[in-house]
């Protein structure tokens, strides 16, 4: 069999490229809605450790944090998916999507809530002293002199998340869903040519990969570029 | 104005200020040397509650701060301004930002009031044109400057100093002291912790020597310098005058 030949068996035929497209319709839903989710249980998670670090305050909060934290990852990503599929959801009718979305972003938070507080923790202790010292309450200083600080400098390292978390997705499948992957997979069972389904699924996500990371690339280099301090 | 009775503060087992009875008045500019490791800058520290004390009593006009809730902490740390060794502008504002952002923000001006104040800090410090840079543009003794206009645009009863000219290049060091002491002439109470000797004597009404954690000796400048009593002090200024 030639490669025309096969190629029109594996994506022309029975409109088998529908799968890829998609899957891959499925596979950014899932990874931009979880991006969001992650970031906002991040930056929780990450606000809560600080204020626990820096003034002692909120001690039971910053527990729980440090147990999610544990949990999530000293757990494999798959392990946690399917959990979560099929013993905290297992009786709720819910869409696998938005399990999907909720497992991932739950993952993606903890990864996320590190790196801020990573970046919140290397700004100068002065820069809090100082916010302070003019009559600034603790959260007007977090808000408006510590997080724009932080955030220049973990926005980059917060891209790269949102790379790996797309990546991940890949998982999704194990629960049913059809996303890219699954999808590319589809085609390679009803074909029964593993050869060109998986790899233009390997395609399909290097490519977004590396078009992400010339974007996060072109923001590094403007951060730097515009760098103030 | 400022009433400190028994102040006391350790960190950890190491206790730095081991008990202080302080007075001081309006108008006054009161310097603070000795040794490093001796406390100085833990006492100006636990003024504004930037630390907060183990033990003993702070009183601002006459409310005791070591007890104020942190919103009223607020509120006088809003009259009391404080000037850092390394100066701590926000980097990410502009010169003009950071010395509005504050009083804008706390809701003591309005944006243009603040703006016009900024306008004629900026010309009392002698860096009109500065406005619109960010800090890293500006050198060591401009950005000093401009953390103490920022200071004044709260329009302070006090301003605490912490080392404001020991991370500086000497030859930007006097035109920081040269502020202060316009300050000082225009009347603003100040607390200064500094190793100048020479500013000391100029500009100080009431210099006080600290070493393990006690205020040692204190006196007026002449006095001070020229007639020192406690043996740690003759031998701290035998050092450091040479």
């Amino acid at each position: 069999m030639d490669f025309v030949q096969s190629f029109r068996q594996n994506f022309i035929e029975g409109d088998r490229w529908k799968y890829l497209t998609d899957g891959l319709v499925v596979t950014l839903e899932i990874t931009g809605a979880a991006v969001l989710l992650g970031l906002l249980l991040g930056f929780i998670v990450a606000i809560i450790r600080c204020t626990y670090l820096k003034t002692g305050k909120m001690k039971i909060a910053d527990a729980l944090c440090r147990l999610y934290l544990t949990v999530i990852r000293g757990t494999p990503m798959m392990v946690q998916l399917l959990i979560i599929y099929f013993v905290v959801f297992a009786s709720v009718n819910i869409s696998k999507t938005l399990v999907a979305i909720i497992a991932f972003g739950i993952n993606s938070g903890a990864y996320v809530a590190e790196i801020v507080r990573g970046g919140i923790m290397s700004i100068d202790n002065g820069q809090m002293e100082a916010g302070r010292s003019l009559g600034l309450n603790y959260r007007q200083t977090m808000t408006s002199i510590i997080m724009p600080q932080a955030l220049k400098t973990v926005l980059p390292a917060l891209a790269n998340e949102c790379i790996v978390l797309l990546k991940e997705t890949s998982v999704a499948g194990y629960i049913g869903i059809y996303d890219l992957t699954k999808g590319g997979d589809e085609i390679r069972a009803q074909t029964y040519s593993p050869f060109l389904p998986l790899i233009a699924v390997a395609v399909v996500y290097l490519v977004m990969v590396m078009f992400l990371t010339f974007l996060v690339g072109k923001l590094e280099r403007r951060l730097s570029a515009n760098d103030r301090r | 104005m400022i009433d400190v009775k028994g102040l006391k503060k350790s960190f950890g087992e190491i206790e730095v200020l081991k008990g202080i009875d302080e007075h001081i008045e309006k108008g006054e500019k009161v310097v603070i040397i000795g040794p490093s490791g001796s406390g100085k800058s833990t006492f100006l520290r636990c003024l504004n509650f930037m630390e907060k004390p183990t033990a003993g009593e702070i009183l601002f006009e006459g409310k005791d701060i070591t007890k104020l809730k942190e919103k009223e902490i607020d509120h006088v740390r809003q009259r009391m301004g404080m000037v850092f060794q390394h100066f701590n502008l926000f980097p990410h504002m502009s010169i003009r930002k950071n010395i509005t952002f504050a009083p804008v923000k706390l809701g003591l001006m309005t944006k243009d009031e603040a703006n016009a104040k900024a306008e004629e800090l900026l010309k009392r410090v002698g860096l009109p044109d500065k406005a619109d840079e960010y800090p890293t543009r500006l050198s060591g003794g401009q950005k000093q400057r401009i953390a103490i206009a920022r200071a004044l645009a709260m329009n302070p009863e006090v301003i605490l100093f912490d080392e404001p000219t020991s991370a500086l290049d000497p030859e930007m060091v006097g035109e920081v002291l040269e502020l202060m002491k316009q300050l000082a002439d225009a009347g603003m109470t100040m607390v200064v912790v500094t190793h100048e000797m020479g500013f000391a004597k100029e500009v100080a009404s009431r210099v006080l020597f600290m070493a393990d954690g006690y205020v040692m000796e204190q006196n007026t400048p002449q006095e001070f310098f020229e007639n020192p009593q406690n043996p740690r002090l003759k031998e701290f200024l035998s050092k450091v005058l040479v």
